[in-house]
C-alpha cells in the first residue's frame, strides 16, 4: 500500500479529487442500471445496461486508486460509506426522469467525462494518467452512444423535440454542478495533476453547445470570447457534501443488502 | 397479422461479425435499428460485448437477395464434377518411396 | 408439378427423421408453425419478463462483484428474449405483434417469472435453481429440427452457464455466511423449488402441445424427463451445501438411479400460466408501462431514420 505523491500535493487534496471522479461514476451507473429491464427497446435495454456496467467499472477503478490512500476497499467506500461522504455533483443523483432526461444528462456526463479524462491523460501524476488513458477508451463510445441519441431525437418529432427541449432545459443548469471547484483545486493545479474546472468546463462547453444546437435545442448560455459561457445558477454543493435528499434515497438502496447484517460477507 | 397498425420495433438488419484480422466476417445474427449507424452501435452491444471483435458489417434485412431452399435445383450436379476436386487426382509419390 | 399436401409432409418429415434442420423458408405443416412460434414467443416472452423479479435487486445488490455482475445477467435476459424474437420472426410474424400477444395478456410466458423475489437470496436461488431447469431444457432446444431456434439455444445455453455459476456463487457465499444468511437462503430454496420444477411443463399426458413437439422433433425430450434430468442433477448440489431440498420424500433410487420427487400441484401450475399467479398482474403492468414510456422514442427513431435515408 502507499502511494507516492509529490511535493505540495496532500494526500488528503488527491482523494478528495479521486472521490468526486469515483462517486460520479458510481451515482450515475446506479441511475443507468435503473434502466436494465425498463429501456424504450431491447437493443437500448442492452445498450444502456452495458454503459451502466462500464459506468460502475470506471468507480471501481478509480476506488482502487483512493484505496492506497484510505487503506479503504472499494466496497467499503461504495457501500458502508455515510452518504453524506459522498463526493459527487448532485447531477449524477437526480432521479432517472424520462429517457429524454436520462439521455440528455448522460451525454451532459459523457462529454464531461471525456474531456476530464483527455486532460487528466497528461497528468504530472503517473497513477491518474495511466487510468485515465485505458478508460478514455470506452468514454468514447458513450459520447458516441448519447451523442447518436441527442442527433436523432432533438428534432424527429414534435414530442421528442418537447421533451428533449424540456430535459435540456432541467439538467443543463444541474450539470454545470459538474465543475465545482474542489477545496484542493487550486493545489491539484498548481502540481499539475489537471487543468482546473474551469479549463474543463470551457472545453465541455465548447463541445456540447454545438451539437444540442445542432440538434435545435435551446442552450441556455451566450457566446463569449471563443466559446460559450452557461447562464443561470450551476447547480453546486455536492462536492462539499452537500447533497440533496435523491442522493440520500440512492445511497440508502445501494447499501441496504451490504448493511443487512453486520460484517457479513455476501 | 394487421399491417396498418405502426411497427415500433424498427427495421431488421444482419449482422456479421469478425474476431481477428486474417478471419473472415461470420453471420451472427440481427437486430433492430432505426439507421445504419444506430446499427452497428446494437450490434456491438448484443455481439460484441463478450466474443472479441475487430470489425462490424451490418446490412438491411431486406437488402439481402437470398435462394430459396426450395429451389434444390439451383445447387443440382447432376453429371460427373469430381475432377474438380483434388481428391479425384492421383498424389505424387515421394521422394525415395 | 403441384406436389399435394401429404407429399410434402412425406418430404418434411423424412427430412426431419434425418435429423436435418428446417430453415426459413422451407415448406412446414401449418402446425409445425404454429407450434414454433408460440414456443419461440413464449421462451422470448419468459426472457423479457423473467428481466423483473432480479432485475428489482439491481439497486440493493451488495458490492461491486454482485452488482457488475447482476447488471450483466438481466442484460443477458435482454439479449436472449431479442435472439429469440429474432428467431421466431424468421416464421413470418413479428416482434410487435409479439410484443403486442405479451402486453394484452393473450400470450403466456414461464410461471415461475410470476412468483415474487422478496429477498437478496432469490437472486441467488433463480441463477442456480431457475437457471439450471432452464439450460436444461434449451440444451435439448439446441437439437431442435427447426435451424434458427437450435442456432439461438446455442448461443444462449453458453451465456446460460454464466448465470448458474453467478447464482451458486451468490448462494454458496450465503452457505459460509451467518446464521441469517443461511435462513435466508434455505428460505429462498424452498419457496423456488416446486415452482422450479413446474418450469418443465405439465406430465406429457396433460400436454396438450408436447406430443407434436416430440414428433417434429421441436423438442428431443419430455416434459418428465427434462425435470428428472433437473431433480438428480440439482439435489445433490443443494445438500452438499447444507441446504435442504423443499420435499421430505425426496431420496435417491438405487434401482433406477434416479431421485424420486413429490409432484408439484398441476392446478397451481394451470392457474399461475392463465393468470392467476402471485405476481402476474404487477409483470405485465410493469412491461405495459415500459412499452408505453418508450414508444416515443422508438417512434421518433423510426420517423428519423426514414427522414435521413430519403435524404441519402
Amino acid at each position: 500500500m502507499g502511494i507516492e505523491l509529490p511535493a505540495g500535493v496532500t494526500a488528503e487534496a488527491l482523494s478528495e479529487f479521486l472521490l468526486a471522479l469515483a462517486d460520479d461514476e458510481l451515482v450515475l451507473g446506479h441511475r443507468d442500471s435503473e434502466w436494465t429491464a425498463y429501456a424504450p427497446i431491447l437493443e437500448e435495454d442492452i445498450a444502456f445496461s452495458n454503459i451502466a456496467q462500464d459506468e460502475l467499472g470506471h468507480s471501481l477503478v478509480w476506488f482502487s486508486l483512493c484505496e492506497k490512500l484510505t487503506g479503504k476497499n472499494p466496497d467499503e467506500m461504495a457501500f458502508q460509506r455515510p452518504w453524506e461522504d459522498f463526493r459527487c455533483c448532485r447531477f449524477v443523483a437526480y432521479p432517472k426522469g424520462d429517457f429524454a432526461y436520462t439521455v440528455v444528462r448522460q451525454f451532459l456526463f459523457d462529454v464531461a467525462e471525456q474531456v476530464r479524462l483527455i486532460a487528466i491523460s497528461s497528468s504530472s501524476f503517473g497513477p491518474l494518467r495511466e487510468i485515465s488513458q485505458r478508460i478514455i477508451r470506452e468514454e468514447n463510445y458513450h459520447v458516441m452512444h448519447s451523442q447518436g441519441l441527442i442527433e436523432r431525437l432533438g428534432d424527429a418529432t414534435e414530442e421528442s423535440r418537447r421533451r428533449m427541449q424540456s430535459a435540456v432545459d432541467v439538467a443543463f443548469p444541474q450539470s454545470l454542478g459538474i465543475f465545482e471547484h474542489l477545496k484542493a483545486e487550486e493545489e491539484l493545479v498548481d502540481a499539475g495533476f489537471f487543468p482546473g474546472n474551469d479549463a474543463l468546463k470551457s472545453a465541455w462547453l465548447a463541445q456540447v453547445v454545438p451539437v444540442l444546437r445542432k440538434a435545435t435545442l435551446t442552450v441556455p448560455v451566450h457566446d463569449h470570447k471563443n466559446t460559450f459561457a452557461a447562464d443561470g445558477q450551476s447547480d453546486d454543493g455536492g462536492r462539499q457534501g452537500k447533497h440533496t435528499v435523491h442522493l440520500q434515497a440512492l445511497v440508502a438502496d445501494l447499501q441496504s443488502v451490504y448493511k443487512l447484517v453486520p460484517n457479513a460477507k455476501w | 397479422m394487421t399491417k396498418e397498425k405502426m411497427d415500433t420495433q424498427w427495421e431488421t438488419y444482419e449482422v456479421f461479425h469478425q474476431s481477428r484480422r486474417g478471419e473472415p466476417h461470420e453471420y451472427v445474427g440481427s437486430v433492430h435499428a432505426p439507421d445504419p449507424q444506430m446499427a452497428l452501435q446494437m450490434a456491438r452491444d448484443q455481439f460484441a460485448r463478450r466474443l472479441k471483435c475487430v470489425s462490424l458489417w451490418v446490412v438491411r434485412s431486406k437488402d439481402i437477395t437470398k435462394t430459396d431452399y426450395q429451389d434444390e435445383n439451383f445447387f443440382a450436379q447432376v453429371t460427373d464434377k469430381s475432377y474438380r476436386d483434388p481428391k479425384a487426382f492421383e498424389a505424387p509419390e515421394k521422394d525415395g518411396h | 408439378m403441384d406436389r399435394t399436401y401429404d407429399e410434402k409432409l412425406a418430404d418434411f418429415e423424412a427430412r426431419v427423421g434425418r435429423g436435418e434442420k428446417i430453415e426459413p423458408g422451407d415448406w412446414m405443416p401449418e402446425e409445425y408453425r404454429k407450434n414454433l412460434i408460440r414456443m419461440m414467443s413464449q421462451h422470448a416472452h419468459s426472457e423479457i419478463v423473467g428481466q423483473l423479479p432480479e432485475g428489482k435487486w439491481i439497486p440493493y445488490a451488495p458490492g461491486f462483484r454482485r452488482k457488475l455482475t447482476l447488471v450483466a445477467k438481466v442484460q443477458d435476459e435482454a439479449g436472449h428474449g431479442q435472439l429469440l424474437y429474432r428467431a421466431a420472426e424468421t416464421l413470418g410474424k413479428s416482434r410487435e405483434d409479439m410484443m403486442e400477444e405479451l402486453l394484452s395478456g393473450k400470450a403466456k410466458y414461464a410461471n415461475v417469472f410470476n412468483y415474487p423475489t422478496p429477498t437478496w437470496a432469490d437472486v441467488g436461488v433463480i441463477g442456480w435453481l431457475v437457471d439450471t431447469a432452464a439450460v436444461i431444457n434449451q440444451t435439448m432446444l439446441a437439437q431442435s429440427s427447426y435451424g434458427p431456434y437450435a442456432r439461438a439455444m446455442k448461443r444462449i445455453c453458453y451465456e446460460e452457464s454464466f448465470h448458474i455459476k453467478q447464482g451458486y456463487d451468490i448462494i454458496a457465499a450465503l452457505a459460509r455466511g451467518t446464521p441469517e444468511q443461511r435462513k435466508m437462503a434455505q428460505d429462498s430454496i424452498d419457496r423456488w423449488w416446486y415452482p422450479t420444477l413446474m418450469m418443465s411443463g405439465p406430465p406429457d399426458s396433460l400436454s396438450v402441445h408436447s406430443q407434436q413437439a416430440l414428433k417434429w422433433r421441436i423438442k428431443t425430450k419430455s416434459n418428465e424427463q427434462v425435470r428428472q434430468e433437473f431433480v438428480d442433477h440439482i439435489v445433490p448440489q443443494i445438500r452438499a451445501l447444507g441446504f435442504e431440498v423443499a420435499d421430505k420424500d425426496c431420496s435417491y433410487d438405487k434401482t433406477s438411479g434416479h431421485y424420486r420427487y413429490t409432484q408439484p400441484d398441476w392446478e397451481e401450475l394451470k392457474r399461475v400460466i392463465n393468470g392467476d399467479g402471485p405476481c402476474n398482474k404487477e409483470r405485465l403492468d410493469a412491461r405495459r408501462k415500459t412499452h408505453e414510456d418508450g414508444r416515443w422514442v422508438r417512434e421518433a427513431l423510426a420517423v428519423k431514420g426514414r427522414k435521413s435515408a430519403e435524404a441519402a
